[in-house]
């Protein structure tokens, strides 16, 4: 049997994986200083400002933590100034802080699971919690100067921490998170987001697997679809997060071999208020059965391991194994994989 | 001289800086203040809507029309029949208790306001009772729209539909739902009038149902 990683490879080259990868099972997500320095919100944290000076929350029972855009909270007030608000970070950690992480990274059997930077949020994504959605929006159209420079300083800053990571760490994956758009549409057209997206993350990447990193994971919880030749210009791998709107069995026939696809078990067929084992499996059946083992990871759409629902993630989990075992002939999967991560 | 088809291409083309006067203009030039509405903004909004609805354009675009209709009206107001910016009837909105998304609520909110209506936007985190006292408070009201982004809110929807369904003058009122777990289905079982899937079409379905 292969190992977990090994297993993923084979299906993201449509070689021959010996099974489904499941979910998450071959990716560790692992931190680098900045998140000890700007911490990811936990359930119940509300109103805690971040490095950036945006102010995010994240109330108990929803999927993540989000900004708050109360007028007196949205960081850029004033967009063709929005230098004189726009304050990067420092990036400059301790040695001793880098070690710290680094102990994390060796931790990880890299023979059962790539280690992966996890990275958020995205360019676009900051774009809008600096500015607040709407204004963000707006902005792409009438201010398209200047969000230019914003993505310029924000692709800069991004490339420092990708030069922290990949001489301190050495990830042999990148986990990177920036939703693209929402559950039937992109938040912009095909040639705005080339414009103003496209060259900073071929620049992004570029730099990620110049510098030791094998395989780029996207992750946009959404409909995406029309941006895949997008993505694959940038040199993602794998595009995480995908919907079933997306027709993800069109896109493998498409695009399998120069891309994968992860998700298709989205959050509202599964994680809800009175979720069963019996529905989890039956979704998981029908996914796994329309997309196939290669190019294709049946995965929970959110951006992590886990679920808003304690219990889905794991149902679901259980549930490919049970079709690997019943397909494949797979016994005992834990063997060659870690220990499930659950996050959340 | 700027007329009532200036005013809609700039409407359509999200010109927000050029409207105002544009609007201006055309008063000057003694243009009907209600043609320069229906005509020149509300028709203009009707086509970014249903471009939206298409596909052919997209949230950026639509924000800009949405803003450049804003600015118009503004100028136009003064000059309008006390009630005609609003003439659609009054419709009240918001998301329901403990969901905080209000992206797709506020472009809904954007749309039924360039289709003619009166939005009452209650925010985000919306009690069942807040809608019900909002609409005993205006009880001209013609529909109440609510939305759920998560599964977890889902319920809060089911419970702020179920009230307002008990309360006197629910006949007076459609109730329409929206959000991303929501179906069809969900909003016929939880007694809800009606659902839609984007902002362009619940503008256009909410005209059909004060119609």
């Amino acid at each position: 049997m292969l190992t977990a990683k090994q297993n993923m490879i084979e299906c993201m080259k449509g070689g021959n994986p010996d099974r489904f990868v499941n979910q998450y099972e071959a990716i560790q997500l692992l931190f680098h200083p900045f998140m000890f320095a700007n911490p990811l919100l936990q359930p119940g944290m509300e109103d805690v400002k971040n490095a950036w000076g945006v102010t995010n929350t994240f109330p108990k029972g929803v999927p993540g933590s989000f900004p708050v855009h109360t007028p007196d909270k949205i960081v850029v007030q004033d967009i063709e100034n929005w230098k004189d608000y726009v304050h990067a970070p420092s990036l400059d950690f301790s040695q001793e802080m880098w070690d710290q992480c680094k102990a994390m990274y060796d931790a990880v059997d890299g023979e059962k699971a790539f280690k992966a930077a996890f990275v958020a949020p995205g360019l676009f994504e900051q774009t809008h919690h600096l500015c607040e959605m709407v204004n963000a929006l707006t902005y792409y159209i009438e201010y398209e100067d200047e969000m230019h420079e914003l993505i310029k300083y924000l692709t800069e800053w991004e490339l420092k921490l990708a030069e922290g990571i990949c001489s301190n760490l050495h990830p042999d994956m990148l986990f990177h998170h920036d939703d693209w758009g929402g559950h039937d549409s992109t938040f912009m057209s095909v040639n705005m987001f080339n414009e103003f997206l496209l060259e900073p993350y071929k620049e992004i990447y570029g730099y990620y697997k110049s510098h030791g990193v094998d395989y780029v994971v996207h992750h946009s919880d959404s409909y995406a679809a029309t941006l895949v030749p997008s993505m694959i210009e940038m040199g993602i791998d794998v595009y995480q997060g995908c919907m079933e709107t997306n027709h993800v069995p069109e896109l493998i026939k498409k695009y399998g071999g120069k891309i994968s696809f992860m998700g298709s078990i989205e959050n509202a067929a599964v994680d809800f208020e009175g979720w069963t084992d019996e529905n989890c499996e039956k979704v998981v059946r029908r996914v796994c059965e329309e997309s196939g083992s290669k190019y294709f990871i049946p995965c929970i759409a959110q951006g992590g391991p886990g679920s808003v629902y304690p219990g889905v993630y794991l149902s679901l989990s259980n549930a490919i194994d049970k079709l690997n075992r019943e397909k494949f002939g797979t016994e005992n999967p834990e063997s060659a994989r870690l220990p499930l991560q659950i996050m959340f | 001289m700027a007329g009532i088809q200036e005013i809609y291409e700039l409407v359509e083309k999200g010109k927000a800086k050029k409207v105002a006067a544009a609007v201006q203009e055309a008063l000057d030039a003694g243009c009907d203040p209600a043609a320069i509405l229906n005509e020149g903004m509300i028709s203009a909004m009707d086509e970014v809507g249903a471009r939206f609805k298409n596909g052919e354009i997209f949230v950026p675009e639509m924000l800009v029309a949405a803003k450049a209709m804003k600015n118009g009206v503004a100028v136009l107001k003064p000059h309008l029949a006390t009630g005609a910016a609003g003439a659609a009837g009054k419709v009240i909105i918001g998301t329901v208790a403990g969901d905080l998304h209000d992206i797709g609520k506020n472009l809904v909110a954007m749309m039924l306001e360039s289709s003619g209506f009166e939005v009452i936007d209650l925010g985000v985190d919306v009690s069942k009772e807040k809608f019900l006292e909002t609409y005993e408070a205006n009880p001209d009201t013609k529909i109440i729209c609510c939305s759920a982004l998560l599964t977890t809110t889902m319920p809060a929807l089911k419970q702020t539909v179920a009230l307002l369904n008990a309360s006197a003058g629910r006949e007076n009122i459609k109730i329409m739902v929206g959000g991303a777990p929501i179906s069809a289905a969900f909003a016929e079982e939880i007694g809800a009038d009606a659902y839609t899937e984007d902002a362009a079409t619940c503008a256009q379905k909410a005209k059909e149902l004060v119609a």
